[in-house]
Protein backbone atom coordinates (compact mmCIF):
# COMPACT_ATOMS: atom_id res chain seq x y z
CA UNK A 1 0.00 0.00 0.00
CA UNK A 2 1.50 3.26 -0.88
CA UNK A 3 1.01 5.68 1.56
CA UNK A 4 1.21 9.98 1.62
CA UNK A 5 1.07 11.65 5.06
CA UNK A 6 0.68 15.19 5.21
CA UNK A 7 2.84 16.69 7.51
CA UNK A 8 2.43 20.42 8.82
CA UNK A 9 5.34 21.80 11.02
CA UNK A 10 3.51 24.11 13.70
CA UNK A 11 4.76 26.22 16.57
CA UNK A 12 4.99 24.13 19.70
CA UNK A 13 2.13 24.89 21.20
CA UNK A 14 2.82 23.78 24.82
CA UNK A 15 5.16 26.26 25.69
CA UNK A 16 4.29 30.19 26.38
CA UNK A 17 3.05 31.82 23.64
CA UNK A 18 2.59 35.61 23.90
CA UNK A 19 0.39 38.04 21.84
CA UNK A 20 1.84 41.94 21.39
CA UNK A 21 -0.40 44.13 19.03
CA UNK A 22 -2.32 41.40 17.50
CA UNK A 23 0.10 38.91 16.76
CA UNK A 24 2.49 36.52 18.25
CA UNK A 25 5.76 37.26 19.75
CA UNK A 26 8.43 35.53 17.48
CA UNK A 27 11.08 35.19 20.25
CA UNK A 28 11.11 31.95 21.76
CA UNK A 29 8.61 30.30 19.27
CA UNK A 30 9.96 26.19 18.54
CA UNK A 31 8.36 24.30 15.60
CA UNK A 32 7.40 20.63 15.72
CA UNK A 33 5.49 18.23 13.63
CA UNK A 34 2.11 18.82 14.30
CA UNK A 35 0.89 16.57 17.07
CA UNK A 36 -1.85 14.82 14.65
CA UNK A 37 0.62 14.50 12.18
CA UNK A 38 2.51 12.11 13.54
CA UNK A 39 -0.64 9.96 14.87
CA UNK A 40 -0.50 9.65 10.95
CA UNK A 41 2.81 8.74 10.19
CA UNK A 42 2.56 5.75 12.45
CA UNK A 43 -0.97 4.96 11.39
CA UNK A 44 1.03 4.93 7.68
CA UNK A 45 4.22 2.69 8.98
CA UNK A 46 1.43 0.61 10.41
CA UNK A 47 -0.44 -0.12 7.78
CA UNK A 48 2.54 -1.01 5.19
CA UNK A 49 3.50 -3.89 8.27
CA UNK A 50 0.39 -4.62 8.00
CA UNK A 51 -0.73 -4.80 4.50
CA UNK A 52 3.60 -6.24 4.21
CA UNK A 53 4.55 -3.86 0.95
CA UNK A 54 4.45 -0.64 0.08
CA UNK A 55 6.21 2.53 1.20
CA UNK A 56 5.40 5.76 3.45
CA UNK A 57 5.74 9.66 1.39
CA UNK A 58 5.74 12.53 3.34
CA UNK A 59 4.70 15.55 2.08
CA UNK A 60 4.94 19.24 3.64
CA UNK A 61 4.19 22.45 1.51
CA UNK A 62 6.09 25.15 4.33
CA UNK A 63 9.17 27.15 5.12
CA UNK A 64 12.85 26.42 4.85
CA UNK A 65 12.88 25.24 8.43
CA UNK A 66 10.33 22.35 7.78
CA UNK A 67 12.31 20.39 6.30
CA UNK A 68 13.49 19.80 9.84
CA UNK A 69 9.61 18.04 9.93
CA UNK A 70 10.12 15.58 7.26
CA UNK A 71 13.67 14.45 8.36
CA UNK A 72 12.27 13.96 12.11
CA UNK A 73 8.98 11.41 10.07
CA UNK A 74 11.85 10.21 8.18
CA UNK A 75 13.55 9.02 11.01
CA UNK A 76 10.31 7.43 12.40
CA UNK A 77 10.64 5.31 9.72
CA UNK A 78 9.17 7.07 6.00
CA UNK A 79 10.57 5.97 2.92
CA UNK A 80 11.05 9.44 1.30
CA UNK A 81 9.95 13.06 1.58
CA UNK A 82 8.52 15.99 -0.55
CA UNK A 83 9.19 19.19 0.62
CA UNK A 84 7.06 22.00 -1.36
CA UNK A 85 9.18 25.44 -0.50
CA UNK A 86 8.33 28.73 -2.38
CA UNK A 87 7.43 31.61 -0.61
CA UNK A 88 4.30 32.31 -2.88
CA UNK A 89 2.37 29.77 -0.34
CA UNK A 90 3.08 32.42 2.61
CA UNK A 91 -0.10 33.50 4.01
CA UNK A 92 -1.97 30.30 2.95
CA UNK A 93 -4.99 29.45 4.41
CA UNK A 94 -6.16 26.15 4.63
CA UNK A 95 -8.03 26.35 1.39
CA UNK A 96 -4.76 27.61 0.02
CA UNK A 97 -2.70 24.51 1.13
CA UNK A 98 -5.28 22.55 -0.37
CA UNK A 99 -4.72 23.68 -3.34
CA UNK A 100 -1.37 23.66 -3.32
CA UNK A 101 -1.67 19.95 -2.40
CA UNK A 102 -4.16 18.49 -4.80
CA UNK A 103 -1.91 20.11 -7.47
CA UNK A 104 1.07 18.00 -6.26
CA UNK A 105 -0.85 15.33 -5.95
CA UNK A 106 -3.03 15.32 -9.07
CA UNK A 107 -0.06 13.52 -11.38
CA UNK A 108 1.21 10.69 -8.22
CA UNK A 109 -0.03 7.59 -7.30
CA UNK A 110 -1.33 6.54 -4.27
CA UNK A 111 -3.40 4.13 -2.54
CA UNK A 112 -3.97 6.46 0.60
CA UNK A 113 -3.65 10.11 1.62
CA UNK A 114 -3.31 10.41 5.61
CA UNK A 115 -3.55 13.65 7.45
CA UNK A 116 -3.91 15.20 10.97
CA UNK A 117 -7.53 15.69 12.15
CA UNK A 118 -6.50 19.17 12.46
CA UNK A 119 -2.99 21.08 12.64
CA UNK A 120 -2.32 22.35 16.00
CA UNK A 121 -1.59 26.01 14.92
CA UNK A 122 -4.63 26.51 12.85
CA UNK A 123 -7.24 24.01 14.42
CA UNK A 124 -8.99 24.26 11.54
CA UNK A 125 -9.25 20.59 10.73
CA UNK A 126 -9.96 21.67 7.21
CA UNK A 127 -7.46 20.65 4.41
CA UNK A 128 -7.64 17.20 4.62
CA UNK A 129 -11.49 17.00 3.23
CA UNK A 130 -11.03 20.27 1.43
CA UNK A 131 -8.36 18.17 -0.74
CA UNK A 132 -10.02 15.19 -0.83
CA UNK A 133 -12.66 17.35 -2.78
CA UNK A 134 -10.22 19.16 -5.11
CA UNK A 135 -9.14 15.15 -5.83
CA UNK A 136 -12.62 13.91 -6.31
CA UNK A 137 -11.90 11.22 -3.43
CA UNK A 138 -13.96 9.82 -0.55
CA UNK A 139 -12.61 11.18 2.48
CA UNK A 140 -13.39 9.82 6.55
CA UNK A 141 -12.25 12.18 9.25
CA UNK A 142 -11.43 11.92 13.13
CA UNK A 143 -10.79 8.29 12.65
CA UNK A 144 -10.04 6.33 15.95
CA UNK A 145 -9.25 2.68 14.80
CA UNK A 146 -8.27 0.59 11.70
CA UNK A 147 -10.61 -2.65 11.87
CA UNK A 148 -9.10 -3.71 8.71
CA UNK A 149 -6.87 -3.23 5.79
CA UNK A 150 -5.70 -4.51 2.49
CA UNK A 151 -5.16 -3.52 -0.79
CA UNK A 152 -7.54 -1.29 -2.18
CA UNK A 153 -9.97 -1.50 0.68
CA UNK A 154 -10.25 -0.46 4.54
CA UNK A 155 -12.71 -0.50 7.12
CA UNK A 156 -12.46 2.00 9.45
CA UNK A 157 -13.65 3.78 12.40
CA UNK A 158 -14.67 7.49 12.64
CA UNK A 159 -15.46 9.01 15.76
CA UNK A 160 -19.09 9.86 15.27
CA UNK A 161 -21.08 12.23 17.43
CA UNK A 162 -23.72 9.23 18.63
CA UNK A 163 -20.79 6.52 18.99
CA UNK A 164 -18.26 5.08 16.70
CA UNK A 165 -18.88 4.94 12.54
CA UNK A 166 -18.08 1.80 10.80
CA UNK A 167 -16.90 2.92 7.39
CA UNK A 168 -16.00 0.80 4.62
CA UNK A 169 -13.84 2.53 2.38
CA UNK A 170 -12.76 2.42 -1.19
CA UNK A 171 -9.29 3.42 -1.86
CA UNK A 172 -7.67 5.66 -2.96
CA UNK A 173 -8.95 8.52 -0.24
CA UNK A 174 -7.84 10.95 2.01
CA UNK A 175 -7.85 9.89 5.80
CA UNK A 176 -8.33 12.03 8.90
CA UNK A 177 -6.45 10.57 12.38
CA UNK A 178 -7.81 11.26 15.85
CA UNK A 179 -4.79 11.29 18.00
CA UNK A 180 -6.36 8.50 20.01
CA UNK A 181 -5.73 6.25 17.48
CA UNK A 182 -1.93 5.37 18.18
CA UNK A 183 0.60 6.41 20.36
CA UNK A 184 3.66 7.41 17.75
CA UNK A 185 7.12 6.22 17.80
CA UNK A 186 10.11 7.58 19.29
CA UNK A 187 12.90 7.94 16.27
CA UNK A 188 15.47 5.20 17.06
CA UNK A 189 19.18 6.40 16.58
CA UNK A 190 19.40 3.88 13.83
CA UNK A 191 16.29 5.45 12.45
CA UNK A 192 17.82 9.09 12.68
CA UNK A 193 21.12 8.42 10.91
CA UNK A 194 19.74 6.52 8.10
CA UNK A 195 17.00 9.86 7.69
CA UNK A 196 20.03 11.72 6.92
CA UNK A 197 20.46 9.55 3.49
CA UNK A 198 16.69 9.25 2.22
CA UNK A 199 15.56 11.05 -0.23
CA UNK A 200 14.01 14.56 -0.10
CA UNK A 201 13.11 16.15 -2.77
CA UNK A 202 12.43 20.12 -2.58
CA UNK A 203 9.91 21.20 -5.46
CA UNK A 204 9.12 25.01 -5.73
CA UNK A 205 5.22 26.76 -6.93
CA UNK A 206 6.61 26.25 -10.68
CA UNK A 207 7.80 22.49 -10.57
CA UNK A 208 4.26 21.83 -9.47
CA UNK A 209 2.38 23.19 -11.91
CA UNK A 210 1.17 25.21 -9.61
CA UNK A 211 -0.62 28.91 -10.28
CA UNK A 212 0.53 31.75 -7.47
CA UNK A 213 -3.04 33.08 -7.99
CA UNK A 214 -4.41 29.75 -6.10
CA UNK A 215 -2.12 30.13 -3.14
CA UNK A 216 -0.52 32.17 -0.41
CA UNK A 217 -2.22 35.78 0.18
CA UNK A 218 -3.83 35.86 -2.88
CA UNK A 219 -5.40 32.29 -2.97
CA UNK A 220 -6.51 32.18 0.39
CA UNK A 221 -10.32 32.66 1.27
CA UNK A 222 -10.00 33.62 4.73
CA UNK A 223 -7.79 35.86 6.77
CA UNK A 224 -6.53 36.55 10.75
CA UNK A 225 -7.69 39.82 11.25
CA UNK A 226 -5.88 39.58 14.58
CA UNK A 227 -4.69 37.76 17.34
CA UNK A 228 -6.37 38.32 21.08
CA UNK A 229 -5.21 36.78 24.20
CA UNK A 230 -8.09 34.62 25.42
CA UNK A 231 -10.25 35.52 27.82
CA UNK A 232 -8.81 34.50 31.19
CA UNK A 233 -11.23 32.94 33.82
CA UNK A 234 -10.67 34.60 36.97
CA UNK A 235 -10.31 31.92 39.23
CA UNK A 236 -12.81 31.40 42.07
CA UNK A 237 -13.62 30.18 45.18
CA UNK A 238 -11.73 27.73 46.51
CA UNK A 239 -12.42 25.76 49.72
CA UNK A 240 -9.98 23.44 51.81
CA UNK A 241 -10.98 22.02 54.90
CA UNK A 242 -12.93 18.46 56.31
CA UNK A 243 -14.75 17.56 53.21
CA UNK A 244 -18.10 17.39 54.82
CA UNK A 245 -18.09 21.37 55.52
CA UNK A 246 -16.09 22.19 52.33
CA UNK A 247 -19.03 20.53 50.12
CA UNK A 248 -21.83 21.87 52.08
CA UNK A 249 -20.17 25.57 51.13
CA UNK A 250 -19.92 24.40 47.86
CA UNK A 251 -23.35 23.79 47.77
CA UNK A 252 -24.73 26.84 49.58
CA UNK A 253 -23.06 28.62 47.02
CA UNK A 254 -25.02 26.85 44.07
CA UNK A 255 -28.07 27.59 46.09
CA UNK A 256 -27.60 31.35 46.89
CA UNK A 257 -25.26 32.77 44.96
CA UNK A 258 -25.37 30.90 41.36
CA UNK A 259 -28.54 29.96 41.96
CA UNK A 260 -28.32 26.51 39.76
CA UNK A 261 -31.72 25.37 41.31
CA UNK A 262 -33.81 28.06 40.88
CA UNK B 1 -29.69 40.52 0.70
CA UNK B 2 -28.09 38.30 3.34
CA UNK B 3 -30.18 34.41 3.75
CA UNK B 4 -28.75 32.12 6.08
CA UNK B 5 -29.23 28.69 5.54
CA UNK B 6 -28.86 26.41 8.83
CA UNK B 7 -27.94 22.71 8.59
CA UNK B 8 -30.12 20.72 11.07
CA UNK B 9 -28.85 17.75 12.57
CA UNK B 10 -30.61 15.31 14.45
CA UNK B 11 -29.99 12.74 16.65
CA UNK B 12 -32.28 9.91 16.06
CA UNK B 13 -35.30 12.01 14.42
CA UNK B 14 -35.00 14.78 17.05
CA UNK B 15 -33.47 18.23 16.68
CA UNK B 16 -30.56 18.59 18.57
CA UNK B 17 -29.89 22.05 20.63
CA UNK B 18 -27.02 23.31 19.02
CA UNK B 19 -29.38 23.89 15.83
CA UNK B 20 -31.78 25.38 17.75
CA UNK B 21 -29.02 27.88 18.67
CA UNK B 22 -28.60 29.06 15.13
CA UNK B 23 -31.69 29.02 13.75
CA UNK B 24 -32.38 31.30 17.31
CA UNK B 25 -29.48 33.53 16.52
CA UNK B 26 -30.07 34.21 13.11
CA UNK B 27 -33.50 34.87 14.22
CA UNK B 28 -32.06 37.36 16.18
CA UNK B 29 -30.08 39.14 13.45
CA UNK B 30 -33.02 39.88 12.04
CA UNK B 31 -31.57 37.64 8.60
CA UNK B 32 -33.71 35.78 6.14
CA UNK B 33 -33.10 31.97 7.60
CA UNK B 34 -33.80 28.70 6.03
CA UNK B 35 -32.53 25.21 6.80
CA UNK B 36 -32.46 21.68 5.54
CA UNK B 37 -32.96 19.08 7.06
CA UNK B 38 -31.86 15.81 6.39
CA UNK B 39 -32.37 11.92 7.85
CA UNK B 40 -34.96 8.91 8.30
CA UNK B 41 -38.11 9.70 9.77
CA UNK B 42 -37.46 13.62 10.17
CA UNK B 43 -40.04 14.83 8.12
CA UNK B 44 -42.41 16.00 11.25
CA UNK B 45 -39.54 17.94 12.77
CA UNK B 46 -39.52 20.35 10.47
CA UNK B 47 -42.53 22.59 11.87
CA UNK B 48 -39.95 22.65 14.91
CA UNK B 49 -37.32 24.16 12.53
CA UNK B 50 -40.33 26.36 11.53
CA UNK B 51 -40.70 27.56 14.95
CA UNK B 52 -37.22 28.50 15.42
CA UNK B 53 -37.65 30.73 12.42
CA UNK B 54 -36.78 28.78 9.06
CA UNK B 55 -39.16 30.11 6.65
CA UNK B 56 -38.53 27.04 4.48
CA UNK B 57 -37.04 23.44 5.24
CA UNK B 58 -35.54 22.06 2.53
CA UNK B 59 -35.95 18.10 3.42
CA UNK B 60 -34.52 14.71 2.76
CA UNK B 61 -36.13 11.95 4.60
CA UNK B 62 -35.20 8.33 3.50
CA UNK B 63 -34.51 5.50 5.03
CA UNK B 64 -31.01 5.69 3.17
CA UNK B 65 -30.52 8.34 5.64
CA UNK B 66 -30.43 7.40 8.71
CA UNK B 67 -26.84 7.41 9.26
CA UNK B 68 -24.85 10.57 8.28
CA UNK B 69 -22.58 10.19 5.07
CA UNK B 70 -20.47 12.67 3.75
CA UNK B 71 -20.58 11.96 0.16
CA UNK B 72 -25.30 12.63 0.24
CA UNK B 73 -24.78 15.87 2.86
CA UNK B 74 -22.56 17.27 1.18
CA UNK B 75 -24.88 16.71 -2.37
CA UNK B 76 -28.20 17.57 -0.61
CA UNK B 77 -26.24 20.70 1.20
CA UNK B 78 -25.66 21.91 -2.05
CA UNK B 79 -28.79 21.58 -3.15
CA UNK B 80 -30.28 23.72 -1.06
CA UNK B 81 -28.43 26.58 -1.40
CA UNK B 82 -28.57 26.75 -4.79
CA UNK B 83 -32.27 26.67 -4.48
CA UNK B 84 -32.30 28.75 -1.31
CA UNK B 85 -29.64 31.20 -2.83
CA UNK B 86 -28.44 31.78 0.58
CA UNK B 87 -25.59 33.67 0.99
CA UNK B 88 -24.45 32.15 4.08
CA UNK B 89 -24.81 28.41 5.66
CA UNK B 90 -24.33 27.69 9.16
CA UNK B 91 -23.56 24.56 10.63
CA UNK B 92 -23.12 23.43 14.01
CA UNK B 93 -19.46 22.30 15.28
CA UNK B 94 -20.41 18.98 16.18
CA UNK B 95 -18.60 15.54 14.68
CA UNK B 96 -20.59 16.11 11.80
CA UNK B 97 -20.55 19.65 10.89
CA UNK B 98 -16.69 19.47 11.21
CA UNK B 99 -16.69 16.66 8.35
CA UNK B 100 -19.12 18.33 6.33
CA UNK B 101 -18.31 21.85 6.57
CA UNK B 102 -14.63 21.44 4.86
CA UNK B 103 -16.44 19.37 2.24
CA UNK B 104 -19.62 21.96 1.47
CA UNK B 105 -16.99 24.83 1.47
CA UNK B 106 -14.94 23.24 -1.15
CA UNK B 107 -17.37 22.03 -3.31
CA UNK B 108 -19.03 25.45 -3.52
CA UNK B 109 -15.51 26.85 -4.25
CA UNK B 110 -15.05 29.01 -0.92
CA UNK B 111 -13.10 29.14 2.44
CA UNK B 112 -14.62 28.28 5.98
CA UNK B 113 -14.07 29.20 9.10
CA UNK B 114 -14.52 26.62 11.73
CA UNK B 115 -14.74 26.13 15.78
CA UNK B 116 -16.51 29.62 16.28
CA UNK B 117 -16.89 30.35 19.72
CA UNK B 118 -18.50 34.58 18.78
CA UNK B 119 -19.99 35.96 15.48
CA UNK B 120 -20.98 39.54 14.46
CA UNK B 121 -22.99 39.60 11.23
CA UNK B 122 -23.14 42.65 9.15
CA UNK B 123 -25.22 41.28 6.07
CA UNK B 124 -22.44 39.16 4.42
CA UNK B 125 -20.30 40.93 6.37
CA UNK B 126 -18.54 38.33 8.96
CA UNK B 127 -16.21 38.45 11.77
CA UNK B 128 -15.70 35.85 13.82
CA UNK B 129 -13.93 34.42 16.56
CA UNK B 130 -11.87 31.52 16.93
CA UNK B 131 -10.19 29.44 19.72
CA UNK B 132 -6.92 27.98 17.91
CA UNK B 133 -3.22 26.91 19.36
CA UNK B 134 -4.86 24.73 21.70
CA UNK B 135 -7.13 27.60 22.75
CA UNK B 136 -3.92 29.62 23.70
CA UNK B 137 -5.00 32.19 21.05
CA UNK B 138 -8.05 33.44 20.14
CA UNK B 139 -8.37 34.49 15.97
CA UNK B 140 -10.29 37.55 15.09
CA UNK B 141 -10.85 36.42 11.61
CA UNK B 142 -13.09 37.28 8.46
CA UNK B 143 -13.57 36.13 5.18
CA UNK B 144 -10.98 37.88 1.92
CA UNK B 145 -12.65 37.03 -0.96
CA UNK B 146 -16.65 37.58 -2.08
CA UNK B 147 -18.71 33.95 -1.84
CA UNK B 148 -20.69 32.51 -0.30
CA UNK B 149 -20.15 32.32 3.79
CA UNK B 150 -19.47 28.86 5.44
CA UNK B 151 -19.61 28.87 9.31
CA UNK B 152 -19.33 26.00 11.41
CA UNK B 153 -20.42 27.27 15.00
CA UNK B 154 -19.60 25.72 18.31
CA UNK B 155 -22.61 24.26 20.50
CA UNK B 156 -23.20 27.23 23.54
CA UNK B 157 -22.30 30.26 21.29
CA UNK B 158 -25.77 31.70 20.98
CA UNK B 159 -28.80 30.63 23.61
CA UNK B 160 -31.49 28.50 22.05
CA UNK B 161 -34.69 31.19 22.25
CA UNK B 162 -38.25 29.65 22.88
CA UNK B 163 -40.05 28.54 19.68
CA UNK B 164 -43.43 29.95 18.60
CA UNK B 165 -46.24 27.62 16.57
CA UNK B 166 -45.54 27.50 13.27
CA UNK B 167 -46.17 25.68 9.92
CA UNK B 168 -43.26 24.77 7.61
CA UNK B 169 -42.94 25.35 3.96
CA UNK B 170 -41.27 22.44 3.32
CA UNK B 171 -39.30 21.40 -0.13
CA UNK B 172 -38.44 18.27 -0.81
CA UNK B 173 -35.17 17.25 -2.13
CA UNK B 174 -34.34 14.66 -4.45
CA UNK B 175 -32.25 11.97 -3.65
CA UNK B 176 -28.59 11.85 -5.01
CA UNK B 177 -27.04 8.83 -6.24
CA UNK B 178 -25.07 7.19 -3.30
CA UNK B 179 -21.43 7.51 -3.41
CA UNK B 180 -20.77 3.71 -2.53
CA UNK B 181 -16.56 4.43 -1.97
CA UNK B 182 -16.84 5.15 1.88
CA UNK B 183 -20.09 3.82 3.08
CA UNK B 184 -21.29 3.85 6.83
CA UNK B 185 -22.00 0.23 7.84
CA UNK B 186 -23.34 1.12 11.40
CA UNK B 187 -22.73 2.79 14.39
CA UNK B 188 -20.97 1.04 17.05
CA UNK B 189 -22.87 2.41 20.21
CA UNK B 190 -20.43 3.09 23.28
CA UNK B 191 -22.89 5.08 24.74
CA UNK B 192 -25.63 4.08 27.47
CA UNK B 193 -28.50 6.13 26.33
CA UNK B 194 -27.70 8.92 28.84
CA UNK B 195 -27.93 12.88 28.42
CA UNK B 196 -26.18 13.60 25.33
CA UNK B 197 -22.82 15.75 26.26
CA UNK B 198 -23.64 18.59 24.04
CA UNK B 199 -27.31 18.95 24.71
CA UNK B 200 -26.85 18.52 28.54
CA UNK B 201 -27.52 22.22 31.27
CA UNK B 202 -25.28 20.65 33.55
CA UNK B 203 -22.28 18.14 33.07
CA UNK B 204 -20.45 15.66 35.31
CA UNK B 205 -16.70 15.05 34.36
CA UNK B 206 -14.53 12.62 35.52
CA UNK B 207 -10.24 12.04 35.16
CA UNK B 208 -7.81 9.97 36.51
CA UNK B 209 -8.32 10.69 40.19
CA UNK B 210 -11.14 8.31 39.96
CA UNK B 211 -8.33 5.51 39.77
CA UNK B 212 -10.30 2.61 38.10
CA UNK B 213 -13.80 1.78 36.26
CA UNK B 214 -15.12 1.43 39.82
CA UNK B 215 -14.19 5.04 40.52
CA UNK B 216 -15.79 5.29 37.02
CA UNK B 217 -18.91 4.04 38.36
CA UNK B 218 -18.57 5.23 41.99
CA UNK B 219 -19.74 9.03 40.51
CA UNK B 220 -22.37 8.60 38.40
CA UNK B 221 -24.97 8.46 40.88
CA UNK B 222 -23.79 11.96 40.98
CA UNK B 223 -24.79 12.94 37.27
CA UNK B 224 -28.03 10.59 37.38
CA UNK B 225 -29.19 12.64 40.28
CA UNK B 226 -28.31 16.14 38.80
CA UNK B 227 -29.60 15.20 35.31
CA UNK B 228 -26.21 15.56 33.92
CA UNK B 229 -24.16 14.34 31.21
CA UNK B 230 -21.40 12.66 32.28
CA UNK B 231 -17.91 13.01 30.44
CA UNK B 232 -14.74 12.27 31.42
CA UNK B 233 -11.29 13.05 30.93
CA UNK B 234 -9.23 11.64 27.82
CA UNK B 235 -6.76 10.08 30.43
CA UNK B 236 -10.34 8.21 31.44
CA UNK B 237 -11.09 7.01 27.93
CA UNK B 238 -7.57 6.03 26.82
CA UNK B 239 -7.44 3.81 29.71
CA UNK B 240 -10.52 2.10 28.62
CA UNK B 241 -12.64 3.60 31.68
CA UNK B 242 -15.38 5.33 29.57
CA UNK B 243 -15.96 5.72 25.56
CA UNK B 244 -14.81 7.48 23.54
CA UNK B 245 -18.08 9.23 23.22
CA UNK B 246 -16.99 11.23 26.57
CA UNK B 247 -14.38 12.79 26.09
CA UNK B 248 -13.88 16.20 26.59
CA UNK B 249 -11.21 18.51 25.23
CA UNK B 250 -9.87 19.68 22.00
CA UNK B 251 -10.14 16.05 20.48
CA UNK B 252 -12.75 15.45 21.88
CA UNK B 253 -15.86 17.01 22.36
CA UNK B 254 -16.68 20.95 23.20
CA UNK B 255 -19.06 21.47 25.48
CA UNK B 256 -20.62 24.46 27.24
CA UNK B 257 -23.25 23.88 29.95
CA UNK B 258 -24.22 25.94 32.64
CA UNK B 259 -22.71 23.46 35.03
CA UNK B 260 -19.70 22.09 34.57
CA UNK B 261 -18.44 19.21 37.44
CA UNK B 262 -14.31 18.23 36.90
CA UNK B 263 -13.93 15.42 39.21
CA UNK B 264 -10.36 14.29 39.77
CA UNK B 265 -8.99 15.79 36.66
CA UNK B 266 -5.96 17.67 36.67
CA UNK B 267 -7.19 20.05 34.05
CA UNK B 268 -4.29 20.10 31.10
CA UNK B 269 -4.91 22.41 28.23
CA UNK B 270 -6.72 20.13 26.24
CA UNK B 271 -9.13 19.41 28.76
CA UNK B 272 -9.42 23.34 29.41
CA UNK B 273 -10.05 23.63 25.73
CA UNK B 274 -12.62 21.42 25.49
CA UNK B 275 -15.04 23.14 29.08
CA UNK B 276 -13.70 26.43 29.69
CA UNK B 277 -16.43 27.81 27.85
CA UNK B 278 -18.89 26.40 30.70
CA UNK B 279 -20.72 29.28 32.54
CA UNK B 280 -19.77 27.53 36.33
CA UNK B 281 -16.89 25.18 36.92
CA UNK B 282 -16.72 23.71 39.61
CA UNK B 283 -13.82 21.40 40.49
CA UNK B 284 -12.67 18.50 42.86
CA UNK B 285 -9.11 17.67 43.33
CA UNK B 286 -7.00 16.85 45.93
CA UNK B 287 -3.98 18.64 45.00
CA UNK B 288 -4.33 22.20 45.80
CA UNK B 289 -2.43 23.25 43.16
CA UNK B 290 -3.89 21.30 40.50
CA UNK B 291 -4.01 23.68 36.86
CA UNK B 292 -7.81 23.05 37.23
CA UNK B 293 -8.55 25.56 40.11
CA UNK B 294 -7.26 28.46 38.10
CA UNK B 295 -10.56 28.35 35.99
CA UNK B 296 -13.03 26.77 38.67
CA UNK B 297 -15.44 29.42 40.28
CA UNK B 298 -16.10 26.63 43.08
CA UNK B 299 -12.77 24.61 43.93
CA UNK B 300 -13.01 21.71 46.99
CA UNK B 301 -9.72 20.74 47.66
CA UNK B 302 -10.31 17.11 49.10
CA UNK B 303 -10.46 13.73 48.43
CA UNK B 304 -13.20 12.78 45.46
CA UNK B 305 -14.15 9.53 47.17
CA UNK B 306 -15.18 11.53 50.34
CA UNK B 307 -16.69 14.40 48.52
CA UNK B 308 -18.97 12.95 46.02
CA UNK B 309 -21.10 10.51 48.24
CA UNK B 310 -21.65 13.90 50.58
CA UNK B 311 -22.95 15.64 47.28
CA UNK B 312 -25.08 13.27 46.03
CA UNK B 313 -26.85 12.46 49.70
CA UNK B 314 -27.14 16.67 49.46
CA UNK B 315 -28.52 16.69 46.27
CA UNK B 316 -30.77 14.03 46.86
CA UNK B 317 -32.27 15.95 49.26
CA UNK B 318 -32.60 19.36 47.50
CA UNK B 319 -34.22 17.55 44.64
CA UNK B 320 -36.66 16.15 46.48
CA UNK B 321 -37.52 19.41 48.93
C1 LIG C 1 -2.65 16.47 21.16
C2 LIG C 1 -3.27 16.18 22.49
C3 LIG C 1 -4.65 16.21 22.60
C4 LIG C 1 -5.26 15.96 23.83
N1 LIG C 1 -6.62 16.03 23.91
C5 LIG C 1 -7.21 15.86 25.12
C6 LIG C 1 -8.63 15.99 25.25
O1 LIG C 1 -9.36 16.22 24.27
N2 LIG C 1 -9.17 15.85 26.47
C7 LIG C 1 -8.42 15.58 27.59
O2 LIG C 1 -8.99 15.49 28.69
N3 LIG C 1 -7.09 15.44 27.49
C8 LIG C 1 -6.47 15.56 26.28
N4 LIG C 1 -5.12 15.37 26.20
C9 LIG C 1 -4.41 14.84 27.37
C10 LIG C 1 -4.08 15.86 28.43
O3 LIG C 1 -2.83 16.45 28.11
C11 LIG C 1 -3.97 15.19 29.82
O4 LIG C 1 -3.02 14.15 29.76
C12 LIG C 1 -5.28 14.62 30.36
O5 LIG C 1 -6.33 15.55 30.23
C13 LIG C 1 -5.11 14.25 31.81
O6 LIG C 1 -6.26 13.63 32.29
P1 LIG C 1 -6.62 13.66 33.83
O7 LIG C 1 -6.76 15.06 34.30
O8 LIG C 1 -7.79 12.78 34.02
O9 LIG C 1 -5.39 12.92 34.51
P2 LIG C 1 -4.20 13.47 35.40
O10 LIG C 1 -3.51 14.59 34.75
O11 LIG C 1 -3.43 12.28 35.81
O12 LIG C 1 -4.94 14.09 36.69
C14 LIG C 1 -5.57 13.35 37.68
C15 LIG C 1 -5.98 14.32 38.79
O13 LIG C 1 -6.72 13.64 39.78
C16 LIG C 1 -6.35 14.14 41.05
N5 LIG C 1 -6.68 13.12 42.03
C17 LIG C 1 -6.08 11.91 42.22
N6 LIG C 1 -6.70 11.23 43.20
C18 LIG C 1 -7.70 12.01 43.66
C19 LIG C 1 -8.69 11.88 44.69
N7 LIG C 1 -8.78 10.76 45.44
N8 LIG C 1 -9.53 12.90 44.90
C20 LIG C 1 -9.46 14.03 44.17
N9 LIG C 1 -8.57 14.23 43.19
C21 LIG C 1 -7.69 13.22 42.95
C22 LIG C 1 -4.88 14.44 40.94
O14 LIG C 1 -4.49 15.42 41.89
C23 LIG C 1 -4.78 14.95 39.49
O15 LIG C 1 -4.91 16.37 39.45
C24 LIG C 1 -4.49 15.62 24.97
C25 LIG C 1 -3.10 15.59 24.86
C26 LIG C 1 -2.50 15.85 23.64
C27 LIG C 1 -1.00 15.81 23.55
N1 LIG D 1 1.05 23.18 4.61
C1 LIG D 1 0.69 21.90 4.76
N2 LIG D 1 1.47 20.92 4.26
C2 LIG D 1 1.13 19.62 4.41
N3 LIG D 1 0.03 19.21 5.05
C3 LIG D 1 -0.78 20.14 5.58
C4 LIG D 1 -0.51 21.53 5.46
N4 LIG D 1 -1.50 22.21 6.09
C5 LIG D 1 -2.35 21.28 6.59
N5 LIG D 1 -1.93 20.02 6.28
C6 LIG D 1 -2.56 18.74 6.67
O1 LIG D 1 -3.93 18.98 6.98
C7 LIG D 1 -4.20 18.71 8.36
C8 LIG D 1 -5.24 19.68 8.90
O2 LIG D 1 -4.81 21.02 8.77
P1 LIG D 1 -5.77 22.26 9.08
O3 LIG D 1 -6.80 22.33 8.02
O4 LIG D 1 -4.86 23.46 9.09
O5 LIG D 1 -6.36 22.01 10.44
C9 LIG D 1 -2.83 18.76 9.03
O6 LIG D 1 -2.82 17.99 10.21
C10 LIG D 1 -1.94 18.18 7.94
O7 LIG D 1 -2.03 16.78 7.91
Amino acid sequence: MNIIVLIKQVIDVELNLRIKDGALVEDGLNYVISSWDETAIEAALQLVETVGAGEVTLITIGPERASDALRKGLAMGADKAVHVLDSAFDGSDSFAYARGLAKLLETREYDLILAGKQAQDTDAGLTPSMLAEFLGLPQVTNIVKVDQAEEGKMVLHRKGDHGNEVIELTLPAVVSVNDSLNEPRLASLRGIMQAKKKPMETMDLAAIGGDASLVGESGRQTKIISLLEPEARQAGKKFEGSEEETSKQVIDLLLNEAKIFA
Amino acid sequence: MAKILVVAEVKGTEIKKPTLELLSHAKSLNIDTEAVLIGDGVSEQAGILAGYGARKVYLADDSSLGLYNTASSTALVLDAVKQSEASQVWLSASELGRDLTPRVAARLGVGALTDLTKLEVDGDEITAYRPSMSTKVIQKCGFAKEGIRVLCIRAGAFDAADAEPATADVVNLSLPEQDIRALVKEIVTESTGEVDLQEAEIVVSVGRGVKGPEGVDFVRPLAQVLGAAYGSSRAVCDAGWAPHTAQVGQTGKVVAPDVYFAIGISGAIQHLAGMSGSKLIIAINKDPDAPIFKVADYGIVGDLFKVVPILIEEFKKIKEA
